[in-house]
């Protein structure tokens, strides 16, 4: 651990179980993310990266369990109010506003009221991390490819003026020049910025190389936890499949 | 052209409603025969202008819608199968608020005075100048409600809901809040229309069901949920009405439009710029 002995951290889950329906999806999920740190955490299709996410973010609350962000339990809050306490996620889905503008999407990015004051700048870092959105802000969301969407849903998270990035499965479906492009943005926001961040991934090898601490999930359990270093790409691969 | 811009003013709050929260309000046209009655009993109880009266009437409109909302369609949207009970419910509200009118009012003629009186000639057409005036005001109105929805943080709100419910609670918008208001100014916009209908045909409390079923047809017709669709459906079955009339009868229009209503549905089943949305 990085921390020093006062420092709480950004993020800790403890317990949580989460439900669709009667289906049990997360069972006592637990771990945590230091302030500044980059977290990923890798596991299997259909055992929970995205549930976890949605719980986290209030998209889709859990059923029991505590999750504190800065301190503060966020775990029944709305999720109106959670983003408002500086937390992003971006869905894999993306979930981008279609019939407006790449610019429109972005302030909408800013809705909260502590980004709103600070959206130029933020606008300004979305642009500077992401030139082709830039170039394609006025154009209709519907009309971009698929990696300068995913590009916006980072965009839009980080208008948001968040503390903690949750980025879900940034690189799926990606061709690997546009997966190079969108894990460079995430290296630099790491360089630059003090924001701390989740990936939850599948794919093992740009996360790897980018994050601080790694998680494995598996059956809606975290099963694993390593320091980067720790572990290989191959010990990773081989506990999951 | 005057009864279409009338009818869109009428459209867009139910295009409102039907796009951000996906509810259909069944009871729409009471909603606006009671902008009108609210401005009528302004007018002649009150001693104010007829200006004043209106922005009252609008004004309790918004706040009847809000509380409607908060106090019973909010709680209804959290069970499962909202749809079909919340279509029951406003429309046996409407049917029950309609019946309040009635004893209240009773089942007479009402009418709320024109704007301006006189008229002028253009060759043989005689053109009120209250029609004019009609015009120039749901113009205005149509471009007010666009910036609303294009420059304001509620307006964005509410196209993003309307456009993806997640990313709209992704980005950190309250959607209950959303729908609250969106409904509210729905209320508001359609007991607007309500009133322009009155100053331009009469009202009675029963003929909310007469304007309801033709803002259907309208908002079907431009394509559910598009606001852009409902205003050009509007004035292309308004055109149509006044070319029918003109020429076979009033008798006419109602067959004509269905006819014109089948084949859109046939050659474009989503209608003219359906799925798009806000």
């Amino acid at each position: 651990m990085t921390t020093g002995p006062s420092a709480s951290p950004a993020l800790q889950l403890e317990g949580v179980d989460s439900y669709y329906g009667d289906l049990q999806i997360l069972r006592q999920a637990a771990f945590h993310i230091n302030e500044g740190e980059v977290v990923a955490l890798f596991g299997p299709n259909g055992h929970g990266k995205s549930t976890l996410l949605k719980a986290i973010s209030g998209i889709h609350p859990p059923r029991a369990g505590s999750i504190r962000f800065m301190g503060t339990e966020i775990s029944k809050a709305p999720s109106d109010k959670i983003v408002e306490m500086g937390l992003a996620y971006i869905p894999e889905a993306r979930n981008l506003f279609n019939e407006m503008t790449v610019v429109e999407n972005l302030r909408l990015g800013a809705y909260n009221r502590r980004a709103r004051g600070k959206m130029d700048r933020n606008l300004k870092l979305v642009f500077e991390l992401f030139p082709r959105l830039a170039e394609r802000r006025d154009q209709t969301a519907s009309t971009l490819s698929g990696g300068e969407s995913r590009m916006l849903a980072v965009g839009r998270g980080l208008m948001s003026d968040a503390r903690l990035l949750l980025i879900d499965e940034p690189s799926i479906g990606l061709s690997p020049l546009m997966k190079k492009t969108v894990f460079g943005a995430v290296r630099r926001i790491k360089k630059e910025t003090d924001i701390s961040i989740l990936i939850v991934e599948q794919e093992v090898d740009y996360p790897l190389a980018l994050a601080d601490r790694i998680y494995l999930l598996k059956k809606g359990q975290v099963i694993m936890e390593r320091s980067v270093g720790e572990i290989s790409k191959a010990e990773i691969e081989k506990a999951y499949f | 052209m005057i009864s279409g811009s009338l009818y869109a003013c009428m459209a867009l709050g139910l295009t409102i409603v039907y796009g951000v929260t996906h509810i259909f309000n069944f009871g729409h046209g009471i909603v606006a025969v009671s902008g009108g009655y609210f401005t009528w009993w302004f007018l002649s109880t009150t001693g104010l202008g007829l200006i004043p009266s209106i922005a009252l009437a609008l004004v309790c409109m918004f706040v009847i819608g809000l509380v409607l909302y908060k106090f019973t369609l909010s709680p209804m949207l959290k069970t499962p199968n909202w749809e079909f009970s919340v279509i029951i419910f406003l429309l046996g509200l409407g049917i029950l608020w309609e019946n309040l009118l009635l004893q209240a009012f009773g089942p007479r003629v009402k009418d709320i005075p024109k704007f301006f009186d006189g008229r002028f000639k253009i060759g043989f057409v005689r053109i009120n100048h209250h029609e004019i005036a009609l015009i120039v005001i749901v113009i205005l109105f149509v471009i007010g409600l666009n910036l609303l929805l294009k420059k304001t943080w509620f307006g964005q709100a509410m196209r993003a809901v309307a456009q993806d419910m997640d990313g709209a609670r992704i980005v950190g918008i309250n959607l209950n809040k959303t729908f609250g208001y969106s409904f509210a100014l729905a209320t508001a916009v359609t007991g607007f229309s309500g009133v322009l209908l009155a100053t331009k045909y009469y009202m009675t409390p029963h003929i909310g069901w007469d304007w309801m079923v033709k803002g259907f047809v309208i908002i079907v017709f431009g394509g559910l949920g598009s606001a852009t669709g409902a205003v050009y459906a509007a004035f292309i079955l308004g055109l149509a009405e006044a070319i029918v009339t003109l020429y076979l009868g009033s008798l006419w229009v109602w067959p004509i439009w269905f006819v014109m209503f089948l084949l859109i549905l046939l050659i474009r089943p989503q209608g003219l710029l359906g799925g798009r949305t806000l």
